[in-house]
C-alpha cells in the first residue's frame, strides 16, 4: 500500500491535498452560516477530489523516464496549474467576478506573493480570505519541500552557491555508494520531517496571536501569511490588527524563519564545518541589513529635523519600532508594514521613499526558505567576492583565507550567484517592457515587476508614491504578472535546468 | 647504541648524521630507494629501502637486537603504527616518533602516549621547535644565535663583536669586576673558524664570535654592553609558508602587541592552507625571489624578513635580496652547516639550524643522566647541556672549583630552586640544582660521566 501510494506522481498528490484543503473554507462558512460559500468549496473538494481519483488511476504506476526532469515539471506545472483548480470555487463563491481575477489571485496567493485584486474591504467574505491564505500557506509549504528535496539535490535555488558540482545536476556519482536514495523517497521523508515544524509553528503563532486579542480567524490568516511570507491580510494588514504592539513583536519573531533555513531544519552534511545560527552568514547578513537600514532611516530623521521636543521620544521609539517590523517584513518579502511605519515615515515631517523598501525585497530572505528574492546567500556571496576584489587591489598576489568553504563562496559561488542576479536583473527589465506594452504607465511597471519577481505583493502599495492597485491592471498585464510571479518563485535557474539538454536525455 | 630511524628525508636525515657521528650503528629505512641511497652515500649508516611499519622490513634493518628507533616519516600514523610494531613485535626500550598535527600533540591526549596505548616515549615536532628558534631569533635580532635554558630564565646568545662594542680587548676576568651585577658569562669564543672555551685572561676581538650565558631578565642589558641595541619589530615578513612559516605567523598573531605580518608562499595550495589558518597575516602567493612581490609585501618598510623555505639557496638569496631592497634584518634557515661561514659575506644578520634544533630534542632523550636539554653549537662542534645533579653523581655537594671538569668545559649557569645563579668557583653545586655546561664535543662524554650516578653508588 505504502509502496504503491509513493508511486502515485507528485502533480497528483498536490492535486489531492488541494482538494482536501478546500475543507477548510467550508467547515468556516458552515460556522458562519455562509451556505453558499460553503457549497461552493465543498462542491470543489468532491468535484476535485474525483477529478484527482480519476488523475490518480490513470497515471497510477507510470514511471517517468527521467526523475529529476519530471520533479521539475511537475513544481512548474504546481504554480502554474494548481492554482486553475484553487480558483474555481473561489470565483464561484465571489459570484461577481471574472475567472480570469480570481485565477490570478490564486497564484499571488499560492506563490506566497499576496497581490490582491480584491482591495476593498468587505468585498469578500471571511472564508474567502481564509483560502486565500490557506493556498498561501500551502505554497509557502511547497517551497520549503521542493527547496531541500529537489533543489538541494541539484544544486538549484540557492544551493547552488554552495555546490562543489555542476548546477542543475546534481553532485557527481560515488560509484560505491549504489543506489543513492530515490528523489520521491527523499520528497516523502522531508515532508513529513518539515510539515510538523511548519504546521506546529503556525498554530503557536495563531494561539500567540489569539492571546494578543486578536480575531481567531484573523490571527490564523496572519499566522498562515507570517510562515509562509505571503503577507495575505483580511483586514488589510497589520494596521487594524486588534493584537496591537504585542502581536507585531509576536510577528516579528516569526519572520526569522524566513531568514535562514537554519532556524527552522539542520544544514546538510559538509556544507560548513562552522555551524550555529549566529555564525549563518544569511542570518548576520539580514541581521546587518535590518539594523543597518534601520540606522540608516532614523539617523536621517535625527538629522532632518533638528527641533525635537520631549514629547516625541516615544514618537521615535515608535518609529524605530516601525522601521525594524516593516524593513525586516519586507526583507523577507512577505509585505506586513508596522502601524507605526507612517508614523515613522514622517514624524519628523520628512516624507521616507518606500523606495528603499524594493531594495530589501529584491536582497529577499534565506535560501531554501518561503522568502523571495534574489537571496540572502547570494548577496553574501557578491559581497565576499567584492571585499576580496577590494583586498587584491593592494595584494594582487594575496591569497584569501577562510577555508575551502569560503574560497568556493566566492570564486564559483559569486560567479553562480552573479549569473542569477544578472538573470534576476534581465527578468526585471523583460517583465517591464511587457507590462509596459500593455499599458501599464513605467514607475508602476517597475514596482510591479519587483513585486511580483520577488514574491512581495504588499510593495505595490507601499513603495510606490501613490499607492498602485492591482484591480485597475489590464487583463494582459494581469497574464504577464502571474508568470512573472512563477518565474520568481521557482527561480529562473530551475527554470534554465528545464532546458539542459542533459535533463532531456536518457 | 643500535638506533633505528625510519625516514630519510630532511629530519631522518639529519638525525643519522648527528648520531652516526657518535659513533652508534645506525640503519635508516624509508621507502625511498633514492633517499636511503643518498643517506648510505654520505654517512656512515646501513640503509633498507622498504615500508617503515612493515614488520619484515623491520626485521630486515635489524629491530631484533635494536635500542632505539626513531619514527621520522612525514606521516603521523605511519610514525605511530612503527612504534607499535616496534614496540609489540620487537620490544625495542626507546621509542621516538614525530608526530606533526597539532591534534596529535594536545595535551589532552597526552595520555595516548602511555606504554599500554600507544607506546611513543618521546614525540618530537621538528617544524615547531624549528618555529620555536625562529621566534626566538626574532625576540633577540641582535644575536645570531639563541637558545633559551632553565625553563626559559636564562638565554645564550651567540653575538658577534663589532667596532662599537665598548668590551673589546678587555680580559674577561675585568669584565666580571665592571659588572658584577650582570648575571651574565661568555661560555665560548670562535675566532677565525676556531671554537674555544675562554679562560679568565683571554680578551675578546673585533670578528669574534662568543656565544654568552645570561639571565633572560639581562638580556637586554647584556646586548648592550656588548654594543648591541634591541630595536621592536612591527611589521615582518615571512617568506615560505611551510610547517615553519606557519608556526610563526600563528606564534606572532597570537601575540598580545599587534606585529603585522605578511607571508609569501609559492606553492598555491600551501598558501591557501596558510590563508586558512592565519586571520591577520596576508598571504601572498608568488615566488619570494621576485622582487616585484617582495615589494609587494612591503619588503622596504619591513623590520625583519624571515626566509624558511625548504631550499637553501633560495633561502639566502632570498635573505639577500631582501637586504638589498632595505629590509634592516634577515633570518634564514639553513640546513646545510657547511653554509654558515657565508652568512658574514653575504650580510644576513641571524640564521635557524633545523638540524641542531630538532637533533638536540632527540639528544636531549639519548643522553644519560637527567639531561633536560642539549643544544648543539655550529658544526656539532660544542653543546651546551642543561642538566639535573642527582644525589649519587660525582659534581653533587661540591664547589665549582673542586669538580674535576675536563678542559672544554665551562658551567654556564646553575639553578638553585627556580633562581638562576652566576656560577663562580665558590658556588656549591647541590643535589636537585639544575646547571647549564658548555662542552666542547669531545669532551661531552666525560661530561656525561659527571652527570651520571657515580659507582660507589652500587
Amino acid at each position: 500500500m505504502k509502496d504503491r501510494a509513493a508511486r502515485i506522481p507528485l502533480i497528483v498528490m498536490l492535486m489531492g491535498l488541494g482538494s482536501l484543503a478546500m475543507l477548510l473554507p467550508a467547515i468556516q462558512a458552515a460556522i458562519l452560516d455562509d451556505h453558499r460559500t460553503m457549497r461552493a468549496f465543498f462542491y470543489g473538494m468532491i468535484l476535485f477530489g474525483m477529478l484527482t481519483g480519476l488523475v490518480g488511476l490513470a497515471t497510477a504506476g507510470a514511471v517517468p523516464k527521467n526523475v529529476a526532469r519530471s520533479q521539475l515539471l511537475t513544481l512548474l506545472a504546481a504554480f502554474s496549474i494548481l492554482p486553475l483548480m484553487f480558483a474555481v470555487p473561489f470565483a464561484e463563491a465571489i459570484e461577481n467576478t471574472t475567472y480570469l481575477n480570481a485565477w490570478f489571485e490564486m497564484i499571488s496567493s499560492f506563490t506566497t506573493t499576496g497581490a490582491t485584486l480584491y482591495d476593498t474591504a468587505g468585498r469578500l467574505s471571511p472564508s474567502l480570505h481564509l483560502w486565500r491564505a490557506t493556498v498561501g500557506w500551502m505554497g509557502g509549504f511547497l517551497v520549503w519541500v521542493m527547496a531541500v528535496a529537489i533543489f538541494a539535490p541539484m544544486n538549484l535555488g540557492g544551493f547552488e552557491v554552495r555546490a562543489v558540482g555542476g548546477v542543475g545536476r546534481g553532485s557527481a556519482g560515488f560509484t560505491q555508494v549504489g543506489q543513492g536514495a530515490d528523489p520521491s523517497e527523499r520528497l516523502a521523508r522531508f515532508t513529513l520531517k518539515l510539515f510538523p515544524i511548519y504546521a506546529g509553528l503556525t498554530v503557536i503563532l495563531w494561539v500567540g496571536l489569539v492571546i494578543t486579542g486578536e480575531v481567531s480567524y484573523v490571527a490564523l490568516c496572519h499566522a498562515m501569511s507570517i510562515l509562509s511570507t505571503s503577507g495575505i491580510s483580511p483586514i488589510d494588514g497589520v494596521y487594524y490588527a486588534g493584537a496591537g504592539w504585542l502581536g507585531e513583536v509576536l510577528m516579528f519573531a516569526f519572520f526569522i524563519f524566513a531568514l535562514s533555513r537554519l532556524t527552522f531544519s539542520k544544514a546538510l552534511i559538509g556544507e560548513s564545518e562552522r555551524t550555529g545560527l549566529r555564525r549563518d552568514p544569511e542570518f548576520r547578513l539580514a541581521f546587518f541589513l535590518i539594523a543597518g537600514t534601520t540606522g540608516l532611516l532614523v539617523l536621517r530623521h535625527f538629522l532632518g529635523a533638528v527641533e525635537l521636543g520631549e514629547e516625541s521620544l516615544i514618537e521615535a521609539l515608535q518609529a524605530i519600532w516601525g522601521t525594524v517590523f516593516t524593513v525586516t517584513s519586507f526583507l523577507t518579502t512577505t509585505g506586513f508594514e508596522s502601524r507605526y511605519w507612517e508614523g515613522a515615515t514622517d514624524w519628523s515631517g520628512l516624507q521616507t521613499p518606500g523606495l528603499f523598501l524594493i531594495g530589501l525585497a529584491l536582497i529577499g530572505g534565506g535560501v531554501a526558505t518561503t522568502a523571495g528574492g534574489v537571496k540572502l546567500l547570494r548577496v553574501y556571496a557578491l559581497f565576499r567576492h567584492g571585499e576580496r576584489e577590494m583586498e587584491r587591489l593592494l595584494h594582487p598576489s594575496s591569497i584569501g583565507g577562510g577555508g575551502k568553504d569560503a574560497r568556493r563562496i566566492r570564486r564559483q559561488g559569486a560567479y553562480i550567484s552573479w549569473i542569477f542576479f544578472m538573470l534576476f536583473a534581465i527578468s526585471i527589465a523583460v517583465v517591464m517592457v511587457l507590462l509596459s506594452l500593455s499599458g501599464v504607465q513605467f514607475e508602476t511597471a517597475m514596482v510591479l515587476s519587483v513585486a511580483s519577481l520577488s514574491t512581495t505583493g504588499p510593495l505595490a502599495t507601499v513603495a510606490a508614491e501613490t499607492p498602485i492597485a492591482y484591480s485597475g491592471l489590464p487583463d494582459l498585464a494581469k497574464f504577464v504578472l502571474a508568470a512573472a510571479m512563477v518565474l520568481g518563485r521557482l527561480e529562473t535557474l530551475a527554470i534554465i535546468a528545464l532546458f539542459n539538454p542533459e535533463i532531456w536525455r536518457t | 647504541m643500535k638506533v633505528i630511524i625510519c625516514g630519510a628525508g630532511q629530519v631522518g636525515w639529519q638525525i643519522a648524521r648527528h648520531l652516526s657521528g657518535e659513533n652508534n650503528d645506525v640503519t635508516v629505512v624509508d621507502n625511498n630507494p633514492e633517499l636511503v641511497r643518498r643517506a648510505t652515500d654520505t654517512l656512515d649508516v646501513q640503509g633498507i629501502a622498504g615500508f617503515a611499519s612493515y614488520p619484515d622490513v623491520l626485521d630486515k634493518a635489524g629491530a631484533r637486537d635494536a635500542d632505539m628507533i626513531i619514527a621520522a616519516t612525514h606521516s603521523d600514523e605511519v610514525n605511530m603504527v612503527t612504534c607499535q610494531v616496534a614496540h609489540s613485535v620487537f620490544a625495542i626500550q626507546r621509542k621516538i616518533a614525530r608526530l606533526r598535527s597539532q591534534s596529535y600533540q594536545e595535551a589532552i591526549y597526552s595520555d595516548l602516549y602511555r606504554r599500554d596505548h600507544l607506546p611513543i616515549d618521546v614525540v618530537i615536532s621538528p617544524e615547531k621547535e624549528v618555529a620555536e628558534a625562529a621566534l626566538q631569533r626574532l625576540a633577540a635580532p641582535a644575536a645570531f644565535d639563541t637558545e633559551s635554558f632553565f625553563e626559559g630564565n636564562a638565554q645564550l646568545l651567540g653575538i658577534t663583536i663589532e667596532d662599537d662594542c665598548p668590551v673589546i680587548n678587555t680580559p674577561l676576568r675585568q669584565l666580571t669586576d665592571l659588572f658584577s651585577t650582570l648575571q651574565a658569562i661568555v661560555v665560548g669564543i670562535r675566532r677565525e673558524g676556531a671554537l674555544f672555551v675562554p679562560a679568565a685572561n683571554d680578551q675578546l676581538f673585533v670578528g669574534d664570535d662568543c656565544y654568552i650565558f645570561t639571565e633572560t631578565k639581562d638580556m637586554t642589558r647584556t646586548l648592550e654592553i656588548f654594543g648591541k641595541t634591541q630595536s621592536k619589530q612591527e611589521r615582518i615578513v615571512i617568506v615560505g609558508g611551510g610547517n615553519v612559516g606557519l608556526g610563526v605567523a600563528r606564534a606572532l598573531e597570537a601575540r598580545t602587541e599587534r606585529v603585522r605580518v605578511k607571508m609569501v608562499e609559492k606553492n598555491r595550495d600551501c598558501a591557501e592552507n596558510a590563508a586558512d589558518m592565519l586571520d591577520r597575516t596576508i598571504v601572498l602567493n608568488g615566488d619570494g625571489l621576485d622582487s616585484g612581490l617582495l615589494e609587494e609585501a612591503g619588503i622596504e618598510s619591513a623590520d625583519a624578513v624571515l626566509v624558511v623555505t625548504d631550499d637553501d639557496k633560495t633561502n639566502l638569496l632570498a635573505s639577500v635580496r631582501s637586504k638589498e631592497m632595505g629590509c634592516p634584518m634577515a633570518i634564514c634557515l639553513i640546513n646545510d652547516p657547511t653554509l654558515v661561514p657565508l652568512m658574514g659575506p653575504l650580510d644576513i644578520d641571524a640564521y635557524i639550524n633545523p638540524r641542531a634544533t630538532t637533533v638536540s630534542s632527540i639528544l636531549r632523550h639519548i643522553r644519560h643522566g637527567r639531561v633536560r636539554g642539549v643544544y648543539s653549537i655550529g658544526d656539532a662542534e660544542a653543546e651546551v647541556i642543561e642538566a639535573m645533579v642527582l644525589g649519587t653523581s660525582p659534581i653533587a655537594g661540591k664547589k665549582i672549583k673542586d669538580i674535576a671538569f675536563p678542559e672544554g668545559t665551562i658551567i654556564g649557569g646553575v639553578s638553585q630552586g627556580g633562581k638562576v645563579v652566576k656560577p663562580t668557583g665558590e658556588t656549591r653545586i647541590n643535589e636537585g640544582d639544575a646547571i647549564a655546561i658548555f662542552a666542547m664535543t669531545p669532551d661531552v662524554p666525560e661530561v656525561e660521566r659527571l652527570l651520571q650516578v657515580s659507582i660507589d653508588f652500587f
